[in-house]
């Protein structure tokens, strides 16, 4: 059975889906976006190598764009695009493990596809996960009321008529205060890492 | 990017927004990329406090490009398959009978309705012959009821030697008889001329209706 706050999403998405199926490029982004790392744990569980799951992800996002009118909302949307995921990534590795068994080894016995793969940047890894540990920390630094409210949000799921509820408060505050916790945390990653926030 | 419209994004990342917030922040993301920006931050917080790598907007550029690169070449096809799909051409050898019976057709509908306008507005606005008539009348009246300064009648031998700019006609009071030949002269042309455009217009006639009379000539 659906959740409240499964429910409330599916309806926020069909708002999204809706203006993506007219053609609305930029509220298809705002769904890549809100998907893309979910989705991505997903793949890695299928596809090992990051430069391939991000390949697998990108046809995702794709064939959903293009089969859009075929949503007909009777799933949630992440459940829609959730099953595009694993098919494409399913289709993905018997495809790679059938090219396998034509690629032809070198004398040192290394494939050369596989030598292509786990070329990704090892900087941009070191800088993904700085960022990571540089918003954990600013999100440990947040006054509690502001951290409270966000984490009962992020990591528990809960409404905000729920959060109101465990912090006996008025769900306008709840509102502000999540808010207010998410606009800090970006405002500070800004400026320890221009560019890659933006206010 | 105000205060308020961050909230109201932040509350959209939520699934918490109006409807009306929803909309705002949708149609904003048309002209303004910092929204998408901002809301790219939102999720990385989520993503980051989930246990998820963040990715940014690298994955959405690649998408984009994809598409963009699909979008410039496919339009072309997919506006000839549309076609070839959608339209539907006439048979090139369609018996003319059925042609002929359509158009047919066409016309009985077009002649039915405007039959059903004529008759239409006959019923509902008839033609008031005794009004007009009745309007017309006292017209008249007034207007030979002073014929004395309206009809003036030259008399020969009468002209002056002077400048003709400065001749005055002389006038003369009309007898009965002149007023009889005078009625009769302007009435008979207005009524003949009313009967045949009413003839030729189709509606009803003053003429079955109106009857001249002189004043001696008894009443019935």
């Amino acid at each position: 059975m659906e959740s409240p706050v499964q429910k409330v999403e599916a309806e926020n998405d069909q708002l999204l889906v809706d203006r993506a199926r007219l053609g609305d490029r930029h509220a298809f982004d705002l769904l890549v976006l809100k998907y893309q790392s979910r989705l991505l744990s997903v793949v890695s569980r299928l596809v090992t190598n990051q430069n391939d799951a991000m390949d697998v992800l990108q046809d995702t996002f794709v064939k959903a764009f293009r089969s859009l009118k075929t949503f007909r909302g009777e799933s949630a949307y992440y459940t829609w695009l959730y099953r595009i995921a694993v098919n494409t990534a399913k289709n993905y590795v018997a495809t790679r493990a059938k090219e396998a068994k034509d690629v032809s080894f070198d004398e040192d016995g290394t494939s050369e596809a596989l030598a292509l793969q786990d070329i990704a940047a090892p900087e941009e890894e070191a800088g993904a996960e700085e960022l990571q540990r540089a918003i954990l920390d600013t999100i440990e630094r947040l006054p509690e009321d502001l951290k409270y409210a966000l984490t009962l949000r992020e990591l528990e799921g809960m409404s905000y008529d729920e959060i109101a509820v465990m912090m006996n408060c008025p769900i306008g505050t709840v509102r502000s205060r999540i808010f207010r916790a998410r606009d800090q945390v970006i405002r500070e990653i800004s400026q320890r890492f221009p560019g890659t926030f933006s206010l | 990017m105000t205060e308020t419209l961050r909230q109201s994004l932040s509350a959209l990342v939520d699934q918490e927004a109006t409807e009306f917030e929803a909309r705002k922040i949708l149609d904003g993301t048309k002209t303004r990329g910092d929204l998408k920006e901002y809301w790219a931050s939102c999720q990385a917080i989520s993503s980051t406090m989930r246990g998820e790598e963040v990715l940014g907007t690298t994955l959405l550029d690649r998408i984009n490009a994809e598409l963009d690169g699909v979008a410039e070449a496919k339009p072309i096809i997919d506006a000839q398959q549309e076609v070839a799909s959608h339209v539907t051409f006439l048979p090139s050898k369609d018996p003319l009978p059925n042609r002929y019976a359509a158009l047919a057709g066409q016309l009985a509908i077009a002649a039915s309705i405007a039959f059903a306008v004529v008759i239409g507005v006959k019923v509902v606005a008839p033609v008031d012959t005794r009004g007009t008539v009745a309007t017309a009348e006292p017209l008249e009246i007034i207007k030979f009821q002073m014929p004395v300064q309206r009809e003036t009648v030259a008399v020969e031998g009468m002209t002056s030697t002077s400048n003709i700019n400065e001749r005055r006609p002389v006038a003369r009071i009309l007898t009965e008889q002149d007023m009889k030949q005078l009625v009769s002269n302007r009435l008979s042309p207005y009524l003949i001329r009313h009967a045949e455009n009413t003839a030729i217009i189709g509606g009803t006639s003053v003429l079955p209706l109106a009857r001249i009379m002189g004043r001696d000539e008894p009443i019935e």
